[in-house]
Order: structure tokens, then sequence, then C-alpha cells
């Protein structure tokens, strides 16, 4: 097999997982093809997690996780069966191996599989910040600051969490590719609470630890909690929003997800039947973009192997693809975008593109809004229509003439997703990097402005 | 327990003693099932899975350490477990201090027996049965545009042992089947999702007759596009079936009568409670709420027998008449509040800590039966499932939508109502509910909770039940 990766310095050592797992995934291969699969999708990992999470202001438990696996993706005349081998024994891949054939005899043929990519490929590398897998012993001290930051500001109490991970990855396919790649992640949540009904919340995210700048982080928090306190019930009715980028990645995820084809397909995308249609405003550029440097998502390659790239999902508000890998690209007559997900494609950061307004310009120009800092509980009525609700937490404003007014409580958006997409009348220019709770795939966006957004409350 | 060996738990239990952790506990476990995938009558995607791992939390300096590993050799978990020391010790400066509650300790071990065992159906009888659920769905005679089923099975066999020298080994299986369609009528669509799931064997796959279940909501969306009215506006007497009873009593007791939130545990995410300390005693609900938790309840989804601490677990009467009564609590919690753990704790996976969780969560049944409810309703809305909630993190504020919903006109159900939403806080939720039927339901979920996100089984339900609150 070749090896196609960017050649690394000749001081670093490889990036794979170890000797062992290589050996192992080229066995496992081996026999996989030996036993009559037809195609075969090795991806063999080793993650090293590190976590520390936060309440009161006092650290309420540490965490440490290890792993390595090999997932498996084998397809027998279109018959598709996934597992994965954790103990890396002969025994074990034999019996993997047997099982998988027999379960597949079981299967019908899957009329939707057409393939995987064929290789060898070239890649791109990716910024690797080998401080975060020692990060562990530094989580109290960074934590322990960015409490402090918080209490100075005026908030009372804090609870959060600071997760960072490294690990190393092999992709082996029986398409003659082969990749391998080495990652870090860091990510950094607090709320701040003055008291219940007052509270601030932040998040970041990155590849790098310099990046998050947890002291400012906690801060911004504090900073809403503080102005939150007192809050009165909430209006209700018709409103322009002023989004942070925290509660619009929440939805902008939304809008990745209903992008990819297996969700169209599956019956939960608001794009399905969309394609070339406005489902934005003007405003509204919405690209996957897995190579940006420091994305927490990001990644050189797709789980076929494909080398990663830009994709523009919504140009100006007009859908122009939906999200591909091989399979899927081939029943919709089109190229894989390297999204794969084998089964279901899915984004990497979903990246909407800047304006040139600061957020008190974007504030400035709503005669009466809301300022919503964070969002919690989205569901969906209809994923077809994208009809959904979802509730304001944590610091919310009223915006009057232009100017954050009285905090409010208790209110919930009902609304559709292409309502607010439409309803983006202007973006900001500062974005944030978005993992959060309710943001599996990471979201880079800033802050918009949405005119016209339902806003409706119990009123019992 | 099989593919694993409960002596590396004893193993790191007595290092991390020695090392000088003043408490330390190891769950090791093994997963093994199968999964299946039907969209739109193809298999997208079948697999089989077998995971072991260990997880260990500890006290150490006051401060609480958790690691975990599927690298079951002695050497890889002492040298996890060095790395989890070296980094709780460095947390203790500004750790809280824990203290966890005084239980006795117990040696047991329990399963739940399987009718027809989940690793003897093979899987052709599996992949069988959701074609043929997904075939009745095609047939129902309503026009369904997208149809996405899928099955999961699994054994989870774990050994749990603490350095107080409990000792407990479980077996629990459980299967489970979602699905999800889209009905279109008149260029409109409307969407259905739900699941069963059981704590047990294949034999519950007959149990559930989803094969009349699906159709029959297939053909009732059908109808509710057709000739829907618009729900009435105002103040409403409203009846909600046992799957809405459910979730409200998950929503809106389970979830804000866990101690941890109520402590502030979960509060960046999973978020606080409208309850605090001092609130049991607290008049919240009419007189004939009694809602409990309850993991004893056999082959439920949220069954088990002790939890993931090693307590054993027992019925929670959370609410009592409609007042306040107990909440729900482990060992960490119970210190707290100078009690007794109820044995509430579980963990999704061996990688991550057990924390404050809900089992099967329930409306106890009243007096009346179900027919005679609705008759002696004069004007109303009958809500018989749901589609779209959600409710804010102190648990107050809750809306529910249906997916189904029917007039309810001099004591008969009628036409069909589109879009009905309760939007209604908790306290008049459960402060006006006037009549509770006597027939209780149960249907599973899975509930997420916890950073990082654990999605853990659960039941809720209870009965068919009636207040008032404003539609519009």
């Amino acid at each position: 097999m070749t090896f196609m990766a960017k050649p690394k310095k000749q001081e670093e050592k490889r990036t794979v997982p170890s000797d062992n797992i290589i050996s192992t995934t080229e066995n496992l291969m081996r026999k996989l093809l030996e036993a009559g699969a037809d195609d075969v999708v090795l991806s063999a990992a080793t993650v090293f997690g590190q976590q520390t999470k936060f309440a009161n202001n006092k650290i309420v438990k540490t965490g440490t996780s290890e792993s390595q696996h090999i997932s498996v993706f084998s397809v027998w005349k279109k018959r598709v069966v996934e597992t994965s081998l954790k103990e890396f024994t002969d025994s074990n891949m034999d019996e993997l191996v047997a099982k998988a054939s027999k379960f597949a005899a079981h299967l019908p043929q899957s009329d939707s599989y057409e393939g995987i990519a064929d290789g060898p490929f070239g890649y791109k590398t990716l910024p690797y910040d080998r401080t975060i897998k020692l990060s562990g012993e530094k989580h109290a001290d960074i934590t322990e600051g960015a409490v402090n930051s918080a209490l100075e500001e005026g908030a009372k109490r804090c609870s959060g969490i600071l997760e960072t991970h490294d690990w190393k990855s092999f992709l082996l396919t029986s398409h003659s590719v082969e990749a391998e790649d080495q990652g870090s992640t860091v990510y950094f949540s607090l709320r701040a609470f003055v008291d219940k009904e007052a509270s601030g919340h932040k998040v970041g995210a990155s590849r790098r630890m310099a990046d998050i700048r947890f002291d400012d982080l906690a801060r911004t928090a504090a900073g809403f909690a503080v102005d939150a306190i007192n809050p009165k019930p909430g209006p209700i009715g018709r409103f322009d929003i002023v989004f942070e980028p925290f509660p619009l990645a929440i939805l902008l995820e939304r809008a990745g997800s209903a992008a990819s084809a297996f969700d169209v397909d599956a019956g939960v995308s608001f794009l399905q039947g969309k394609m070339g249609k406005q489902v934005g405003s003007g405003k509204v550029t919405l690209a996957d973009d897995p190579l940006v440097p420091t994305g927490y998502d990001s990644t050189t390659f797709d789980s076929e192997g494909v080398p990663t790239r830009r994709t523009e999902i919504i140009k100006d508000g007009k859908l122009m693809t939906y999200l591909h890998n091989t399979s899927t690209a081939k029943r919709y007559k089109t190229k894989t975008t390297a999204n794969a997900g084998l089964v279901s494609p899915h984004h990497w950061n979903l990246v909407l593109e800047p304006g040139r307004q600061s957020r008190e310009e974007l504030i400035g120009q709503v005669k009466d809004g809301i300022y919503v800092t964070n969002l919690w509980y989205t569901r969906f009525q209809n994923y077809v229509t994208g009809d959904f609700s979802t509730i304001p937490r944590d610091a919310i404003f009223l915006i009057k003439n232009g100017k954050l007014s009285s905090s409010v409580k208790g209110i919930r958006i009902t609304s559709n997703m292409l309502d607010i997409l439409k309803g983006i009348d202007a973006v900001g220019k500062e974005s944030e990097n978005i993992h959060a709770w309710e943001v599996d795939s990471s979201v880079i966006t800033p802050p918009v402005l949405v005119k016209g957004v339902n806003i409706t409350k119990p009123t019992a | 327990m099989q593919g694993a060996d409960n002596g590396l738990a004893d193993f790191i239990v007595g290092h991390l003693t020695r090392k000088g952790a003043s408490y330390a506990e190891a769950r090791l476990e093994t997963h093994s099932g199968d999964g299946f995938l039907l969209k739109n009558g193809v298999m997208d995607a079948a697999g089989f899975e077998t995971a072991v791992g260990m997880g260990v939390r500890y006290i150490i300096d006051g401060t609480l350490g958790f690691f975990d590993t599927n690298i079951l050799e002695k050497s890889a978990i002492i040298r996890a477990s060095d790395a989890s020391f070296a980094m709780t010790r460095a947390a203790s400066k500004i750790g809280e201090t824990v203290r966890m509650s005084e239980e006795k300790a117990v040696k047991k071990a329990y399963e739940v027996k399987e009718k027809r065992k989940l690793a003897d159906v093979d899987a052709e009888e599996k992949i069988q049965y959701v074609i043929g659920l997904d075939k009745a769905l095609l047939d129902s005679g309503a026009d369904v545009t997208t149809r996405y089923l899928s099955y999961n099975d699994g054994v989870k066999e774990k050994y749990f042992v603490n350095s107080e020298g409990t000792e407990i080994t479980a077996r629990i299986p459980r299967m489970d089947l979602f699905y999800l369609f889209t009905v279109k009528e008149g260029g409109q669509t409307v969407q259905r999702t739900h699941s069963a799931a059981a704590a047990g064997g294949f034999e519950f796959a007959k149990s559930w007759k989803l094969e009349r279940e699906i159709p029959r909501e297939a053909k009732a969306l059908k109808r509710n596009m057709k000739e829907g009215v618009k729900a009435p506006a105002g103040m409403t007497d409203i009846v909600v079936a046992p799957e809405v009873t459910g979730i409200m009593a998950h929503e809106s007791v389970g979830h804000p009568y866990e101690a941890d939130r109520i402590l502030g545990r979960e509060g960046a995410q999973a978020g606080e409670s409208f309850v605090t300390k001092d609130m049991i005693g607290t008049r919240i609900g009419s007189e004939i709420v009694t809602v409990v938790d309850d993991p004893t309840t056999e082959n439920a989804y949220g069954y088990f027998l002790f939890d993931d601490e090693g307590v054993p677990s027992r019925r929670k009467f959370l609410m009592k008449k409609g007042v306040i009564n107990e909440f729900l609590q482990n060992r960490e919690t119970a210190a707290e509040f100078g009690i007794k753990s109820n044995g509430s704790s579980r963990a999704t996976t061996y990688g991550v800590e057990a924390i404050l969780r809900m089992s099967n969560t329930f409306v106890l049944p009243g007096e009346w039966k179900e027919d005679e409810l609705i008759e002696d309703t004069k004007r109303g809305v009958y809500f018989k499932n749901f589609m779209e909630w959600n409710i804010d993190d102190l648990r107050l504020n809750q809306r529910y939508v249906a997916s189904e919903a029917y007039l309810i006109e001099d004591g008969e159900l009628t036409k069909p109502v589109k879009s009905a939403v309760i939007e209604v806080n908790t306290p008049a939720l459960w402060g006006s509910v006037n009549a509770i039927a006597d027939r209780v339901e149960l249907h599973p979920g899975n509930c997420g909770k916890g950073e990082p996100m654990q999605g853990i089984p659960v039941t809720m339900g209870g009965p068919t039940m009636r207040f008032k609150a404003p539609m519009r």
C-alpha cells in the first residue's frame, strides 16, 4: 500500500496510533477481503481525553479517558455491515470476520449503496497542539483563573467544563486509500450565575489551547449574568432578534444536518426539494470548511479517505448542494463533497460568512427587538417543513431604539428554519468557533440580526 | 462476566486504596448487540457491536476523580490511574470536598430473564420484523413519503465493586424499535416519531403490536390533515393520553426533583431546577396527583435493581397527593441532604461517570375509566400523542405540540384537531389536574443529561388525565 500523506519531518514519529494497531488493521483488511468482502474501510484510532467539571466555583470531578478501536465498514455483495474491533487479538479478528460474513448473508441488498472512493490520495496537514495531551494538570489553574475572572466581574457562582482531547487515526480502505492524522481539541464552557434567574453562558472551542481566551469568556458570561438580574416576563409577538454566535450555532447546525443527503432521504430535512432555490436571505452564505486551521472538527480526509475541501452549501441565500459521500453522490448524479460518513454524510465545520457590522451596529439598527445570548431544547414539529420551537435561556434583553434595555425571561421562539434563514437581515463581522451541548459539530459564526421572529410563552 | 476479567476491577480498587484514595469503585462492562436501519424500505446499514471497558471513580484529597479505558491490561490501567491521580491531586486545590452517604455493603447478582434470548435470534428474523413494520406502514392507505425505522438490541453485563465491600453483578438485555415517518395529504405534510422498548428478550417485539399501531397512526394523521380543525382558543379542558402524561411527568416532575440539579451540580448544561432544597412538603399539584420513579418496574426500559454506586433501587414518591415528597438522590447528594441515597445513580456506559437519573417515571392511576373521563368532558381537546416538545432549564415553561389530537364535544371524541399546542407553566399544569384514569401505560425514551451527554434508557407514562390550560 502506498503512503500518500504529506511526508513528516525526519524527527517526528509517525502519527499513527501504534505499530500494533497498524499491523492489526492491515491483517484485518486481508482477512476480510479473503473472506469475500468486496469493499472495506477500516478506521483505527486512539483517543486520550481529559475533563474537568466544575460547579458552584469548585471542581466537582476530573476525568481521563483512554480508548483504542478499529471501526469496520464492510460490504458483501451490496450488503453493508458495520462493527468494530476493540481487542486486537488474532482470535477476536477471526471471530469478527466470521460473524461479519455470516451477518451479511442474512441482509437484503442495500440499493442505496454505490461504492467507496478510489485512492490513493494526497492530503494537506492541519495544526496539532502537542501541549494539549499534557494539559491535564493545568486544567485546575485554567479553571481557577476563569472562575476568579467571572467572580471579579460580579458573578456569584460558576459551573462548566474544560475538555481536552488528543487523538491519532489511521485509515485503510480496499480501494487503495491509506491515510493518517493526528489532532488535538480543547472545549471550554462556563455558565456564570448571579442568581437562579440571572445567568450568562459562553463557550469556546479550537484545535489549539492558545486560541481559547478562558478569562475573557468567563468575564463575558459574568457580564451577561450581572446585566440580566431581575428579569421581567418577556413579550409575545413578532420581534427582530440579534442572536449571539452561541445560540445561532444551535440553529445553523440544524441547517448543516438538513444539508446531508442522508437526512434529505430520511425525511428529516427542511432543505428537501429546495435545490437551487432561495432558502435564506441574500446575506446568507453557509459553507462547510473542514480545513479551517483552528476548527474544532477540522479534518484533512473524510471517512472514505477523500481529501476534504470547502463546500458552499448556501450561497447568497441559494441552496447550492447537499453534502455527499461517494454513494449518495452517485445516486444524486454528482460528485462526493468529501463529507463521508460512510452511511450518512455530515458537515465538519459549518462556517457562516461574516459581514461587516459590529455587534453594537447590529443592535443599533433594531427599534423594538430582543437580544438572545443562548438557546436550549430545540425541537421540531416537522423536520420537512422546518417548524420548530426553542427556548432562549440565560441573559435575554429587550432592544429599544437601538439600545439594550430590560432583562426578560420565560419566552420561546416558535418559528420555522426557512423563515429564520430568510429573515437574516444583517451579519456581524466577529466569528466564534462554537462547540457545545446542543452543537455536536463545530459551527463558526458571527452574530446576526433576524427580522420578524415569532415569540410565544405560556399564559398560565 | 463474559469476555472481561472481574479481577482487574478488584485489583484497581485495591490499588487506588493503597495509593491513598479514601473511596474507590470500578464498573467493568461488556455490551454486545445488533442494529439495523431501514430507510424508505432499503437496509442502509446493519451491524453488530461488542464493547468492553472499565470506568473507575475514587476520592483523593477530598476530590472526585474518574478514569476509563478499554485497554484491559493491568499495566494500561495503572498508567491510566496514575494520569488521573495527578490531575485530581492538582484539582484538589479548588476541588469540592466530596462526601458519600453511608450505605450498607451488599453482594448480589441479578439478571433479567429473556424468553427469547436476543443473542439467539438470528439477524434474519430481526430484519424481517423491521421489514414487516415498514410494509405495514406502506400499506396503511396514507401517502407515506418517508419511512425510517431502526432496531437495536444489546445485553449489558456489569460488575461493580467498591472499597466498602459492595459487589454487584448484573445482566440486563434491552431492545428498542424507533420509527419516523412523513404523511402527505393535500399538499401538506405531518410527521410522527416514536419508539417501543423493553428490558427483556425478543418476545417483546410481538407484544408491542406495532404492525397495527404504526399504520393506525399514519391513517389518523392523514385524516388529521384532511378533516382537522383549529384548536379552540382560551382556557380549555385538556385530556392527555398516557404518552403525553408521561412526557409531562418526566420533564416537569422527574427532572426538577433531581437533587444534583437542585444543588447546582449540573448547572452549566443540563441546567438547574425551580425546586429548592427546602421545598419538600410544598404543594405543587392537585390532591389526586402522585408521581413516582420506579426502577423496579419489571421489564420496563429503565429497569435496574442496583444503581451504579451499588445502592439498591426502590420506588420513590416524588410528588405525593400533590405535595413535593422526595428527590432523586445519589450518594454524593444524599450526603449533602444528610440522608441515604435512594439508588438513582446511573451511567450510560463504562466511559462516563454515574450521575443522577430517572428510571421509570409515571403518574399513579386514579379511579376514572378512560371512556368515563371523556364522557364527563363537555368541551375540550384530547391529545393522543405529541411530536415537538420542550421545557426551560428551570423546568417551568413547557410546550407540547400534538401529532394526533381530537375535539371533545359533549363527551365524545369528534373532529381531529390540527397542530394542537399546550404551552403552560409547571404549577398551573399539575395544580389543575382534576381527573386521572385507572390504566397506566409506559413509553420509552433515552433521556439526555450530563456533559458529556449521556442518553439513558427510561420510561415515562401514567394514565389518561385531565387538566385545564389555555390554548390558542
